[in-house]
Formats: structure tokens, sequence, C-alpha cells
């Protein structure tokens, strides 16, 4: 279904070309990191690395009718080896000039910045804070509905999204993937003169691949099926909710997210995140502060389930229980100072500091240091 | 004598370069043909996509000057309140998620008459001195 939904939206691309022009749009963020001697964040170590979070992007879109316009987005990543993936493939039809459909591999629109979070220039921050925008899905292959509209002053927008979720990802040195069928995402958007004001709410059916999981709840699964189906993270519910405000008057701004994560009937603990951001713009400068935390300490699930086992198995199911649950238990939060310089209309360079705690285990606290430049054409 | 004339020179000069300055506000212009009624809030809104029809339900054709034109920095600042880097972040917001192409643009005030004067629906701007009577002036703040 993917791939159908890649090739069309290129083949449309192509064939939009032999009658109209294609658009051809770039960006490009090339960052550099480097961690506090010994310590690791956010991938970057303390030898100076330039892959980490940089990619370099090219849009085509055309459009086929009045109506419907094609896009596809080619990105090259870093840290992927700057292999090119078709990161967004998808047709929008207009069906009038307030509501759209778009259908394909899209951006899932979960946070403030979901939609431009591959373009550095559209954003003060060299990237946005890891604790809140750090999730590992940020497409869906699926459709999605927007309407816009405005009252006076007040400019609103809806987003519904349906579709399926697909991503993998590294934990603990190991590859693990992430499954989100039947998602649906619902975002509305207000801005009322300098303010802006946003809710998120979504659900998916979850389930978790992760190998170094596998045998722990294989092992509950010898002495429950039925408790091991429950600890896993398989087909279960998993919701989101966020909110965002932000007052920007042009001279300076201020915002924070708040997000919230859970698969209730499942090991992942829920996992609360959220930052301020504040900045002044200066001329051609603006500089900014940050702070941001994640907190996914939670009591224990399923402790009353435990109890209830007969006393020559419980020590063992309590383990299994609370060792896979006490795994993702984290707690951390980060400060960061950084300024934006707009060198040109379509050039950005940027610097930021980076202070990183964490609560569970100080042996992860580091400072990190970034500098990057954002391009786009 | 001598220095009066010279004293009143100056003046004058000045007075023509203060002027000069007055001038060289933008104005936005449509075509001739164009008969609906622009406020500043619908400029604005043409020319940020989030309108895509004057307010009597015709089509609107922005024309924008290119970023290096004289009037594009004024424009911007005066009639759409955001320096000329901030405009270009905010369409590329748009434009890389699908949801607007900025409007054509051209290379300066003589391109923007002539587009404007060319097509019904378009409108654009101009600085205050460059108009002629291709055009209409919409008066905006």
């Amino acid at each position: 279904m993917r791939k159908l939904f890649l090739f069309s939206a290129v083949a449309l691309a192509v064939s939009a070309g032999a009658q109209a022009e294609i658009r051809i749009n770039g960006f490009a963020n090339l960052i550099a990191g480097k961690a506090s001697s010994d310590d690791t964040l956010y991938g970057y170590t303390d030898d100076i690395s330039f892959d980490e979070q940089s990619l370099f992007a090219l849009q085509l879109s055309g459009d086929v009718n009045d109506k419907l316009t094609a896009t596809g987005q080619l990105v090259a990543r870093g840290s992927d080896d700057y292999d090119v993936d078709f990161e967004w493939a998808y047709m929008t039809y207009a069906v009038t000039d307030n509501t759209s459909v778009t259908a394909g591999r899209l951006r899932l629109p979960l946070f403030r910045y979901s939609a431009s979070l591959d373009v550095g220039y559209s954003y003060h921050w060299v990237a946005p804070p890891e604790s809140v925008y750090g999730v590992v899905f940020n497409n869906i292959d699926g459709v999605r509905v927007d309407y816009s509209n405005y009252a006076g002053d007040l400019e609103y927008n809806f987003q519904l999204a349906y579709g399926t979720l697909d991503a993998d990802f590294v934990l603990g040195g190991q590859q693990g993937n992430v499954e989100g069928n039947n998602a649906i995402n619902l975002t509305a958007e207000t801005t009322y003169g300098n303010w802006k004001l946003r809710g998120v709410i979504g659900r998916a059916n979850v389930t978790f691949d992760i190998p170094t999981v596998k045998p722990t709840i294989q092992a509950l699964s010898g002495i429950d099926p039925a408790f091991a189906d429950l600890l896993d993270a398989n087909d279960d519910t998993g919701t989101f909710v966020g909110v965002g405000l932000e007052y920007d008057n042009f001279n300076w701004f201020i915002s924070g997210e708040y997000t919230e994560v859970a698969i209730d009937d499942s090991y992942y603990q829920d996992d609360i995140n959220y930052y301020v951001t504040a900045g002044i713009r200066v001329g051609k400068f603006t500089p900014f502060v940050t702070a941001e935390w994640n907190d996914a300490e939670d009591d224990l699930k399923f402790l009353d389930q435990v109890g209830q086992y007969p006393e020559q198995v419980r020590a063992t199911v309590g383990q299994i229980v609370g060792g896979l649950q006490q795994q993702l238990v984290a707690k951390s939060n980060a400060y960061s100072l950084g300024v934006r310089y707009d060198w040109d209309t379509n050039v950005a360079l940027k610097a930021d500091v980076t202070k990183y705690s964490d609560d569970i285990n100080e042996a992860n606290d580091a400072s990190l240091v970034r500098f990057a430049v954002n391009y786009i054409f | 004598m001598k220095k009066a004339t010279i004293l009143t020179s100056l003046f004058a000069g000045t007075m023509i370069s203060l002027a000069s300055n007055a001038l060289a506000n933008v104005v936005v212009i449509v075509n001739p043909a164009n008969s609906n009624a622009v406020d500043n809030d619908s400029v604005k809104r043409i020319f940020l996509g989030k309108e895509k029809k004057f307010p009597g339900g015709e089509s609107a054709t922005p024309i924008n000057q290119k970023g290096d034109a004289a009037s594009r920095n004024q424009f911007d600042e005066q009639v759409l309140e955001r320096n000329s880097s901030q405009i270009s972040a905010y369409w590329s917001k748009l434009v890389f998620t699908g949801k607007g192409t900025p409007p054509k643009e051209v290379t300066d005030d003589a391109a923007a008459i002539a587009a404007v004067a060319a097509d019904p629906s378009a409108i654009s701007y101009v600085s205050a001195g460059s108009v002629t009577d291709a055009v209409k002036v919409i008066p905006v703040n």
C-alpha cells in the first residue's frame, strides 16, 4: 500500500511536469556538535560530529490540475549516511478554499513545529527540544483533512489524520520497531492577534517489537500467557495528548508545549514532556533560551496482579514486571541558550549550548555545543 | 542676497528630500477594472496566502517583488508588519508542508505595474512615486 502511494505520487508528479511546471524547493541543515568530555548527548560524543542532525532535502511538487497537487520530498540524513529516502509523497486535493484532503505518506501533526520539523530555517532553535519532539515516528501513511478559516481576528484550523505508523529505532544498541495501526489524530489550532493556542489528541493500536524485551515477555509467558500479553505492548491502545501556547509580538516571543504519551495495558511508562522557550528579535539576531523536562517516572503498574500469584512464583513474576518497567523509567531536564542570526532571507546561522541532567542516572549528565547553518531555496 | 539664496535652496532641498521620503511609502495597487473595497487586513491575508479571494469573491493573484527590490522590505515591514526574514521563514513553513506557494515575484516597481495592468485579478505594491495611470491605488495605512 505504501509503495503504491509513493509510486503514484511520483508518477503524477512526473506526468504533471509534462503539462505544467514542477516546482523544486529545497532545504539544508548543516549542524556541527560536540558533547562535553567523555559524555554523549542526542547522539553527539566528545568528538565533533557534522552528521548527527544534518540533512539535505529536495521537494518536488507539481499541479496536476487546478485542484490536485502532487508533492514528493527526498531527504538525505547524516545520521543515515546521507542515504536518500522518500520521506513524504502525497497528493493534495483542494476541495474548497478552506478544505483540503491529502493522501500518501505525510507528516503527522503532533507538535507545533511538526510540519516544518526538518526545515531548520523555520524556527529559532538549532533543533526542536528533544524531550517533546524526540518521538520515533513523525510521518503517517494515510489521509489527512485540513480545514482552515477565520472569523474577524480569530483564525482557526483543524487537521484530522488517519492511517498507519511504522518506525524503526535503536534502543540499547539494538534495532527496535514500533507500529501503530488505526491511528487517528485530531489537531486544533487557533490564532488571535499575537496569541496561538493548540491542542492535539490522538490514539493508535500500538505494537512494540524490541528484541531486548522479547526474552523477558517469553519468560513470563511460560508462567502466565495472559499476564504476559497484558504486559507486552502488542496491539494495545496508545494515546497522545498535547497542548501548546504561544505569544509572539514580533519583537519577542514566548511559547511552550506539553505532551503526554501513554499505553495503559503495557510495560510502557506514562511519558510526560514539556518545554518553555523565549527569545527577543534584535535586528538580525534572535537570542533565545529553552528549558525542557521529561518525566517518565511513574508508580509501577500491575503490582496488584503480581500480589495475587502463589508465593513460589511471585518473586519471579515481580522481577519481570518490575524490571521491565524500571528500564523505561526516565526523568531529565535540559536548559539551553542560543542565538539565531538571519544572514539573508534564505540563510540563518545558529549556535546553542545545552546542559542536560538525568535525574535517574547522573552519569548521563552532559553538555552540548552546536553550530548550524540553515538554508532554504 | 546670495546667502539667502543658498539658505533658501538648502531649505528647499531639505523639503524635497523630506517629501520624497514620505513619497517612498509603498502603496498597494490593483487593476483599474478591480472594484473591490480592499482594506489593510485583506491585503495582509492575500499576501500571506491565508485568503485567495478579494472581499467581493473574485480570485486574487498577489504579485510580490523580489527580496532585493526596494519596495519589498518596506511592504513587508509596513503592511505585513514583519521583516523579510520572518516572511521568508513563514513561507518556508507553508512551502515545505505543501500548504501553500508563495506569490510570484517580479524584479521592480515597473514590472509590478506591468503585471497588475495586464491581469484583472492581480494585486501588488509599488513605491508611491512609481504609480502610473495603468493601475489603481488602494489606500492602506
